[in-house]
């Protein structure tokens, strides 16, 4: 059932930006091209798939975390973060001039940095902290995903560092912490048992 | 406002339309106003299947207030490409008071 919970603001939802990449209809197409919200939810939604492709691939659809949580929690906070947000100052050169960033255009760009490292999948992105004060401490809380096989440590390291190069150059929020948690592994499949006949009857 | 601002006034939207896609790094532009945030321009857009302006220009006490939304898509950084596109509308209008107001909707990494 469709809850208001499920549409972006917009009026699209989640399912059907997921129905249009299956089929490639969808009611109104030309809204796709006017309206960054429904663009970052599929460009979401396309990453995700990829990294579900990779799991069938490595057969691990059903092993480690088991069915399908993991993607459903990504899913419900991903519908929270395609909102546009707080408004994020930006410093202008005529007084005039009042400049902004969307927080949901900087969700976005957190949870595409992270989805771009192999086998990794942002869940939860949030920035923590009065963004729309020019000058105030920030923290942002990334959760993520990991295939079982890749190095955790140096995984959330090396986003950490990424996040910290982009959101310097792409904001002008003033970052004091970047925590990366990762909620979910997705383990590899036990190797399958070889009938022990000793033990049988 | 009259037939003939109104006619000025989108001729005008549509040169400062070129003017932000001509600005590097702008990838996109997107309705200043979404539809669904303005119940008589979605009106409007269903019966006569016409868009609104991109850029929304309003006049006030002399004053034209001008805005636009991107998406930035380029190494450069989103802030500079935000106040690069207000300078630019800024140029275009000359000595005209206006107060611009960019917003960034998009950021492609």
């Amino acid at each position: 059932m469709k809850t208001p919970g499920d549409a972006l603001e917009c009026g699209h939802s989640l399912a059907e930006l997921s129905a249009y990449l299956d089929t490639g209809e969808i009611a109104d197409p030309a809204h796709l091209d006017s309206c960054p919200e429904c663009q970052a939810g599929l460009a979401s939604l396309r990453r995700l798939s990829e990294l579900g492709n990779e799991l069938l691939t490595a057969d691990v659809a059903e092993a480690g975390s088991g069915g399908d949580d993991w993607m459903q929690t990504i899913l419900d906070n991903l519908r929270l973060e395609l909102r546009p947000g707080r408004s994020i100052p930006l410093r202008a050169e005529d007084p005039q001039d009042t400049l902004w960033e969307t927080e949901g255009s900087v969700s976005a760009l957190i949870r595409s940095v992270a989805d771009s490292f192999p086998g990794t999948a942002a869940g939860k992105c949030r920035l923590l902290g009065d963004i729309t004060e020019p000058g105030a401490g920030i923290t942002v809380d990334v959760e993520i995903a990991v295939v079982y096989g890749h190095a955790m440590e140096e995984r959330a390291a090396a986003l950490r560092n990424e996040l910290a190069k982009m959101l310097q150059v792409q904001t002008e929020l003033d970052i004091q912490a970047i925590n990366i948690t990762v909620t979910d592994v997705l383990e590899l499949p036990a190797p399958a048992m070889t009938p022990n006949t000793e033990d049988q009857p | 406002m009259t037939e003939h601002v109104e006619a000025k006034s989108a001729t005008l939207a549509d040169e400062l339309l070129g003017v932000v896609q001509a600005v590097e790094g702008v990838s996109a532009v997107y309705p200043a106003q979404p539809l669904w945030q303005s119940v008589a321009g979605a009106a409007v857009a269903a019966v006569t299947g016409e868009q609104l302006p991109l850029i929304s220009l309003t006049e006030q006490d002399g004053t034209l207030a001008i805005k636009a939304r991107i998406g930035v898509g380029s190494p450069l950084p989103a802030p500079k490409v935000a106040r690069e596109a207000a300078a630019a509308i800024r140029r275009h209008l000359g000595n005209v008071p206006a107060v611009v107001e960019v917003l960034v909707a998009k950021i492609e990494a």
